[in-house]
């Protein structure tokens, strides 16, 4: 039932992101050839138009997808079709896990087209010199390796955005157990959390720093620090947004499994 | 074993009390009319039943279980509202309750759908409300359910309309199921009914066999609905 459920989800989501995926690595392959076409003052100014556009489709995309796994979670959930969904035999669970599942794919899809999209579109020896060598300050500073420095920012990138939308969906289940303006509610829940979530950031930030003066100086000095802080940093930050992402999903799932109220 | 009871089932909305103390079984084979005035708590009942709401307190259960996987799998629910995803195609949704329903008659569906001329290519944003409603009942009736929840089968429909729905109801549900209809144009429907409950306010005030209720008061359902919810 999982991946019936699945199917249908991710088919909603992608039905107009897909057509902003192409237009994004189209116009990308497009600013290329251009750039290597003739260099003249009008090839020139459509490079740069069909880069803007290249990146604003890119940029569109991630939010178009957002929005996508927002909307279907509560006109699916919530609204009129939720009279269906929720009179499928399915458990409750496997309908929010699929609405989970696809928010982890369709985030992981629209990050990696927006990485290829700019890497079409940016791509020269000269710029992958430069990107090269930064990443290998990058990974001598944090005592680690250029591949791990990506692979992290890459992680960070993803998990921050499956994060975004598991928030979402947790105000909507929270604000959709009040009986009077519930998207309001959801909304103002929806601040709320993102705002409570980083403040507890900072606040756990100063109380590790309390316990390790390295930690503290950082924050407070300009001074340099030693490369295994940095490292520490960088770790557990990630660590902190992939605890924040399960918190979430957990938080939703268990709200969601309780029961509806539904219109 | 009854096929559905609710027992002391109250729901409440913020301080408001929509359903107070709801005691009634539905039994196996029958057709029963759930009848009240708008706003008397017909849907948030039928909602509870069907795990769209939950109960303040009381319990529904359906053949002796609580709202869950095996209660959806014998209720079939027609809601008062489209509950399709209208930019799927008639066929994709024909395809979605095959997937997920055993007992959907795909077959019997593509049949009552071809008395209605319709394309099975249709976007269903494309059809009108009537026509909606019909697919909508379709699908519904298309299912070997033991039980069909029918909430305002007739509202807004034209005559002729609400003939083919009755008509459509009465050849198509299982036999030995029950289908409770929830309504208040009790006319059209009172010839088809075995029991009535009438409700009010949230309670039940009437909970009977049709032929009994009409011998008792010398007159029909309609003539007794109205007597009793007079303004």
């Amino acid at each position: 039932m999982l991946g019936k459920l699945l199917k249908y989800d991710l088919k909603w989501v992608y039905k107009n992101v897909v057509v902003l995926y192409i237009l994004a690595i189209v116009f990308s392959l497009l600013s290329r050839i251009t750039k290597n076409v003739e260099s003249s003052v009008l090839f020139s100014v459509i490079t740069i138009v069909l880069v803007i556009s290249a990146i604003f489709m890119a940029v569109a995309s991630l939010v178009f997808c957002l929005r996508n796994l927002w909307f279907r979670f509560l006109k699916n959930c919530y609204q009129d079709e939720s009279y269906l969904t929720h009179t499928l035999p399915v458990k409750k669970k496997k309908i929010y896990d699929a609405k989970a599942i696809t928010a982890i794919v369709a985030m992981f899809t629209t990050i990696v087209v927006i990485l290829i999209s700019l890497f079409i579109c940016f791509y020269s020896k000269a710029n992958l010199e430069n990107i090269k060598e930064a990443l290998e300050i990058a990974a001598t500073v944090s005592d680690t390796t250029v591949v791990s420095i990506l692979f992290l920012m890459f992680l960070v990138f993803v998990t921050e955005m499956i994060f975004i939308v598991f928030i979402g969906y947790s105000a909507m289940i929270l604000g959709h157990r009040f009986n009077q303006n519930k998207i309001v509610k959801s909304i103002m829940i929806g601040i709320g959390l993102y705002f409570i979530t980083q403040i507890f950031s900072i606040i756990l930030v100063f109380l590790v720093g309390a316990l390790n003066p390295d930690i503290m100086n950082f924050i407070n000095t300009d001074e340099i620090v030693p490369t295994s802080i940095i490292k520490k940093i960088m770790y557990a930050g990630t660590g902190l947004y992939i605890f924040y992402t399960l918190f979430y999903y957990l938080l939703g799932k268990i709200c969601f499994e309780k029961g509806v109220n539904v219109d | 074993m009854e096929l559905l009871e609710c027992k002391h089932l109250c729901k409440k909305f913020d301080d408001k009390q929509i359903l107070n103390d709801i005691n009634i079984t539905i039994p196996r084979g029958k057709i029963i009319g759930l009848l009240g005035k708008n706003g008397t708590g017909k849907t948030t009942l039928i909602k509870l039943i069907n795990d769209l709401l939950t109960p303040t307190s009381g319990e529904v259960l359906i053949n002796g279980k609580k709202p869950g996987i095996a209660s959806k799998k014998v209720i079939s629910y027609l809601p008062e509202r489209t509950y399709l995803d209208k930019e799927m195609t008639i066929d994709e949704v024909l395809k979605y309750f095959e997937e997920f329903y055993d007992n959907f008659d795909i077959e019997r569906a593509k049949k009552l759908l071809k008395d209605l001329n319709l394309n099975i290519d249709t976007h269903i944003s494309k059809m009108s409300k009537g026509m909606q409603e019909k697919l909508q009942l379709i699908l519904v009736m298309s299912r070997d359910a033991e039980l069909y929840i029918l909430d305002e089968p007739l509202g807004g429909v034209d005559p002729a309309t609400r003939d083919y729905i009755l008509d459509t109801i009465l050849s198509n549900f299982n036999e030995g199921a029950s289908v409770l209809i929830s309504t208040h144009l009790i006319s059209d429907i009172e010839r088809i009914l075995d029991e009535v409950i009438f409700i009010n306010e949230g309670k039940i005030v009437i909970n009977s066999s049709a032929d009994e209720l009409r011998n008792k008061e010398n007159a029909s359902i309609d003539e007794i609905f109205r007597r009793y919810f007079k303004c």
